[in-house]
């Protein structure tokens, strides 16, 4: 059987166009698809059932155990930490907050080593965003800083940019602009009318430069900043500035790099100075296919994005103290949960140690660098091939993921539910 | 010789993403790539072999030359091995330092290690299918 627009759950583009073929339990062909969503769609690499660490190996056993072990394990601590959230559709995601609210528990997604510094950025200076579909039908000029399109959302050039046709730009890749810059020259690079080479920690200096340059200094601008000269500088510059519609999209090469949060701030400013020009917007390129939903619902139910405390009893908010790498740094937390992450693969070596050291428990379909650390995982159903829910793009629209075809695994809000009603049940009224 | 490494995406390592314990994934999260003129400095061919050390520990990952990275400057895709050299400080702002760790590389014979292999170092246990 044939599915016609299917949503990807794979990366923040969630292409919602592709056709899956379902014979069937099984996938058995993917259209439109980039690499990574055939790959998901087509993968079989599932966790057959739960596991528990029992000494110096492990054992398969029931879900109900795994279930009520897990609720005893958080029930125990004192400090536990519910981590992940952004590989589950949003029904989960609301469970898992309102879980933490009732064990007093930190609870952080994974924005906190992504677009966490764009979040606070935005905080400081506001979000000139828009959808993805108005860049498709009017951006004249785009701009990837610090991302590589090409290999973290393939199809986001073929699908709103450079290869995309829209209303108002018939021959998209004759028509759009198309500047990259980074430290390296990636695939993204390669194909760019303008690319800028910066030097690794430069961004804040030339975004600072760039914007000193469009609002008429540049008289002041140095022979090089950061490696970038000043005559590639002032052509970059009147590029923007040529602009009827301009579309500036910013990765991991801002948040991570020396400056973080204040790059990102500097390239919203950026971005407001050239729509005393023109107009323009900036949107990060989100990764995990429901990081922005993870924000948005936390933000719903607690007020704050991610990195959101209830050890008080109230939701507290402060990244740098009550982010999860932080937390996990100060060996503070002595339990935790993880759903819809892999802590042990993306956190630093000393995060992973400490994962090790305290009961951690995971809820996720496959094994993955974080197995290892756990005491506990408990497999689930795949959002988007055998579960459904809620899923927020990258631009901030959501769409319903769908279930192709009804699987043997248990949902995550399944899941969570249960866990939800034995901590209740052993916390009391 | 010290290098300045920088993290971030391939497409491989996005597609082998949920098979983390397979050897493919290990081979991508493992591959660290060099400019020529560097690999020439350190008397290395491609495919050697290197030790990989920071502030943090040491892990052993596989030499690629590439043209689109500057001299003095390694990548390694996101991962647990590039994870395992860096800091956990983030400056009061949550986020670790993953595109600007320095890190020492010399040449070694031993071999990669698995991503099991390598939780264990961090104290977890092994769980093979």
């Amino acid at each position: 059987m044939k599915i016609e627009d299917v949503v990807c759950t794979f990366c923040g583009c969630l292409c919602d166009d592709l056709v899956v073929e379902v014979d069937g339990r099984r996938v058995v062909s993917v259209e439109n698809g980039c690499t990574l969503a055939n790959e998901k769609f087509m993968g079989d690499h599932r966790l057959q059932s739960p596991i528990r660490r029992n000494g110096k190996g492990w054992e398969h056993i029931s879900y109900d155990d795994a279930i009520r072990e897990t609720a005893e394990i958080l029930c125990d601590a004192d400090r536990p930490i519910l981590y992940g959230w952004s590989g589950t559709h949003g029904e989960a995601q609301s469970i898992g907050i309102h879980l933490a609210e009732l064990l007093g528990a930190l609870v952080d997604n994974t924005s906190t080593v992504c677009h966490g510094p764009s979040i606070l950025a935005i905080q400081e200076v506001g979000h000139p965003g828009c959808t993805l579909g108005q860049v498709k039908n009017r951006a004249d000029v785009v701009v990837y800083w610090g991302t590589n399109p090409i290999d973290a959302h393939p199809r986001h050039m073929s699908r709103y940019t450079t290869f995309a046709d829209g209303f108002f730009l018939k021959e998209a890749f004759r028509d759009r602009r198309l500047i990259v810059v980074d430290v390296r020259k990636t695939e993204s690079a390669n194909i760019a009318d303008e690319f800028i080479t910066i030097e690794p920690g430069g961004d804040y200096a030339v975004l600072s430069a760039l914007r000193a340059i469009v609002r008429g200094k540049r008289e002041i601008i140095p022979p090089s900043v950061s490696g970038v000269s000043r005559e590639q500088l002032f052509r970059v510059a009147d590029l923007l500035l040529s602009a009827k519609f301009g579309a500036i999209f910013f990765g991991l090469g801002l948040t991570m790099s020396p400056g973080k949060y204040k790059n990102v701030r500097n390239a919203i400013e950026l971005t407001e100075e050239l729509s005393r020009h023109t107009k323009y917007t900036i949107s990060p390129m989100r990764g995990h296919w429901n990081v922005y939903g993870s924000n948005e619902v936390f933000t719903w139910i607690t007020g704050y994005p991610y990195a959101v405390d209830f050890a008080r009893g109230i939701a507290f908010y402060n990244p740098g103290e009550t982010t999860s790498v932080d937390v996990l740094r100060r060996k503070e937390c002595d339990a935790c949960l993880v759903v819809g992450s892999d802590p042990g693969a993306h956190f630093p070596k000393a995060c992973a140690e400490h994962l090790a050291r305290i009961p951690t428990i995971q809820i996720d379909p496959h094994t993955n660098a974080t197995t290892h650390l756990s005491r506990i995982q408990i497999p689930v159903a795949v959002t988007g091939i055998d579960a459904e829910g809620t899923a927020y793009r990258m631009d901030g629209v959501p769409i319903r993921t769908r279930m192709l075809f009804k699987g043997e695994y248990p949902s995550d809000t399944e899941i969570l539910e249960r866990l939800y009603t034995l901590v209740k049940e052993a916390k009391g009224p | 010789m010290n290098f300045l490494l920088n993290t971030g995406r391939t497409i491989r390592q996005g597609s082998y993403v949920e098979r983390k314990n397979s050897d493919a994934y290990k081979g991508e999260a493992t591959s660290l790539y060099m400019h020529p003129v560097d690999m020439m400095i350190l008397e290395i061919e491609e495919g050697s072999h290197v030790r990989v050390e920071s502030n943090q520990g040491d892990v052993v990952m596989k030499v690629h030359p590439a043209l689109w990275i500057s001299q003095r400057e390694v990548f390694v895709c996101l991962g647990p091995y590039a994870n395992y050299l860096v800091a956990p400080e983030t400056h009061c702002s949550g986020m670790p330092d993953f595109k600007s760790t320095m890190v020492t590389i010399t040449p070694t014979t031993d071999l990669l290690v698995t991503v099991a292999e390598l939780m264990e170092r961090c104290g977890g246990v092994r769980y093979e299918d």
